[in-house]
């Protein structure tokens, strides 16, 4: 009954935000962020995100006009580990808010406290696009969903500590929905644990090992690097030997080669969301994983 | 800085329209337009002193005003470190519009004054003018960008003799796929010493991005001058690169 009313709460602030907005500025790098500081900032926060749901986070334009929400902000969140490197430091420079700058109290990089996947012992270009500090693709494991609005809730404290409790009331609400998620899409995913899939770019690792499954290749070579032709020919033969069903793709990814891969085989290519608002029903960081789940289960059967 | 201010010191690529702060890896051609190198020359404005640029408060689109004052040092056909130690003053105002999700506009003034080689001044006004579409779902297979600037000058070579001249150059580049660009540029140019001698150029750049790391360049032009006969070029760059770089300029 605590926890219902809790949710309720949240909603209906969450609802009020939607209509009002409130008077703590934030930026968001990406929307699965905003959907996270929106259910842990309510009615107190208007936020807007830089990235669309269905753009490719690596490759952001930064375009001078993201610098006018920027300027006028109170708190910036960024996804952090580089995966904004090559666009987000440049707009925040050019904000000239002091306020939101990286070690101001404005400043939130998510990625505190994340148990990492894949960092690299050794950097080499040969390697393709790798991250130095660990695949940043982290917030596609619901359980760090909790991590990231902690750090949310620690940024809007630092700037807003009259309103703490009404942050630590949501951030356990938020807490509490995403451990029921959790019974359910675990529950769902449990007759397909162990499943191997194939995926075009190594974003999934987190997902991969939350839900059990086993990302046998990628279709890029290397990260950032497209399907060449030995690659295709290589996922050709996997995906026969193994049996695979499906190869999971992004929106931001053409389907060229997969289509060829699918042509082949008669493997099933999906097009699962990368992010919040990715597709029309995806339309906070809960729908994100229903979706995902849902369409995964429905080539697995 | 308070009140939207951003204060540079040191030696930086001047605020002059859109080639002029890039720099040149990150052109879609190989050599610069005509008009650009009679006023700037190949290294275009790149020079020591102070700049201060102003966001100005404007929630409709973006505004960003630029005033420089630099010392000459690094000369140019049009300017050059005065004995007087006069500075080279620029002002560029620069507009940019979000059209919708996948289409920009922006457009620039630029006004510079400094010495010149005859210790007298030079004045020169500049316009710029670029279009962008770019889907942000395919930003990287596809996109298109349509750059024009326009420059006009007036020298004074003596006190009494003052010569005056227009240049301007457009290009289009298109991205045909992921790794491959396509850029077609004209260039009409008067000489800044006497705007009877007159320059049409057209170029065609293919690119093709060999890696994320290293891009391959090939370009072809020709120009043509009312006083002598067509002219042919051709380049080939190959670009690496090594370290982080930051975003350029949208």
């Amino acid at each position: 009954m605590k926890n219902k009313s809790m949710l309720f709460a949240v909603l209906l602030s969450s609802i009020f935000s939607a209509a009002h907005g409130g008077n703590i500025k934030v930026v968001t790098t990406t929307t699965d962020l905003k959907s996270i500081t929106e259910l842990v900032g309510g009615n107190k926060v208007s936020v807007s995100s830089i990235a669309t749901g269905y753009q490719n986070p690596h490759f952001v334009d930064p375009k001078p006009s993201y610098i006018i929400n920027l300027s006028n902000a109170d708190l910036f969140v960024t996804v952090g580990l580089d995966l904004e490197t090559g666009w987000s430091p440049s707009l925040l420079s050019s904000s000239r808010n002091s306020k939101i700058q990286k070690g101001s109290p404005g400043y939130v990089d998510a990625s505190e406290a994340i148990g990492l996947l894949q960092v690299p012992t050794a950097l080499n270009r040969g390697e393709g696009d790798i991250h130095i500090y660990g695949n940043p693709h982290y917030w596609l494991d619901p359980l760090n969903g909790k991590v990231i609005a902690r750090n949310i809730a620690n940024g809007l404290e630092r700037i807003d500590p009259s309103n703490k409790t009404f942050y630590e009331t949501n951030l356990q609400a938020f807490f509490q929905k995403i451990n029921d998620k959790m019974v359910e899409w675990q529950a769902k995913m449990a007759p397909y644990r162990g499943s191997k899939i194939i995926a075009y770019h190594n974003e999934w690792c987190y997902f991969e090992k939350r839900f059990g499954l086993e990302i046998v290749d990628f279709m890029e070579p290397k990260p950032g690097i497209p399907p060449s032709p030995s690659q295709l020919v290589k996922v050709i033969k996997e995906v026969a030997a193994n049996k695979i069903k499906v190869i999971i793709s992004s929106p931001y990814f053409t389907t060229s080669s997969s289509d060829v891969v699918a042509k082949q085989t008669g493997v099933k290519e999906l097009t699962l969301a990368t992010s919040t608002n990715a597709f029309d029903t995806v339309k906070d960081y809960f729908s994100l994983f229903d979706y995902d789940i849902d369409h995964l289960i429905a080539v697995l059967k | 800085m308070p009140y939207r201010l951003q204060l540079k010191a040191g030696k930086f690529k001047e605020a002059v329209g859109r080639i002029n702060p890039t720099h040149a890896h990150a052109l879609p051609f190989i050599d610069l337009p005509n008009a650009y190198v009679n006023y700037f020359g190949d290294g275009g404005l790149n020079d020591e002193g102070l700049s201060l640029s102003w966001l100005l408060p404007n929630k409709k689109f973006y505004q960003e005003l630029i005033f420089q004052a630099t010392s000459g040092r690094s000369e140019s056909p049009s300017f050059m470190q005065s004995q007087g130690n006069r500075f080279v003053y620029l002002g560029h105002l620069k507009n940019f519009f979000t059209l919708n999700d996948n289409a920009t506009f922006e457009l620039g003034i630029t006004g510079i004054s400094g010495p010149n080689d005859s210790s007298l001044v030079t004045n020169i006004a500049a316009g710029d003018f670029t279009y962008k579409w770019k889907p942000v779902k395919m930003n990287t297979y596809k996109s298109l960008t349509w750059q024009s600037e326009i420059y006009y000058s007036s020298a004074a070579y003596t006190p009494t003799v003052s010569k005056k001249s227009f240049g301007l150059y457009s290009f289009v580049d298109y991205q045909i796929a992921k790794r491959w660009f396509l850029t077609g540029r004209y260039d009409y140019a008067q000489k800044p010493y006497d705007k009877n001698i007159i320059e049409h150029a057209y170029s065609l750049t293919a690119g093709w991005d060999a890696t994320e790391f290293s891009k391959i360049e090939i370009e072809a032009k020709t120009t043509d001058y009312n006083n002598q006969s067509r002219f042919y070029q051709a380049w080939l760059r190959w670009i690496f690169v090594i370290g982080a770089h930051g975003a350029h300029q949208y």
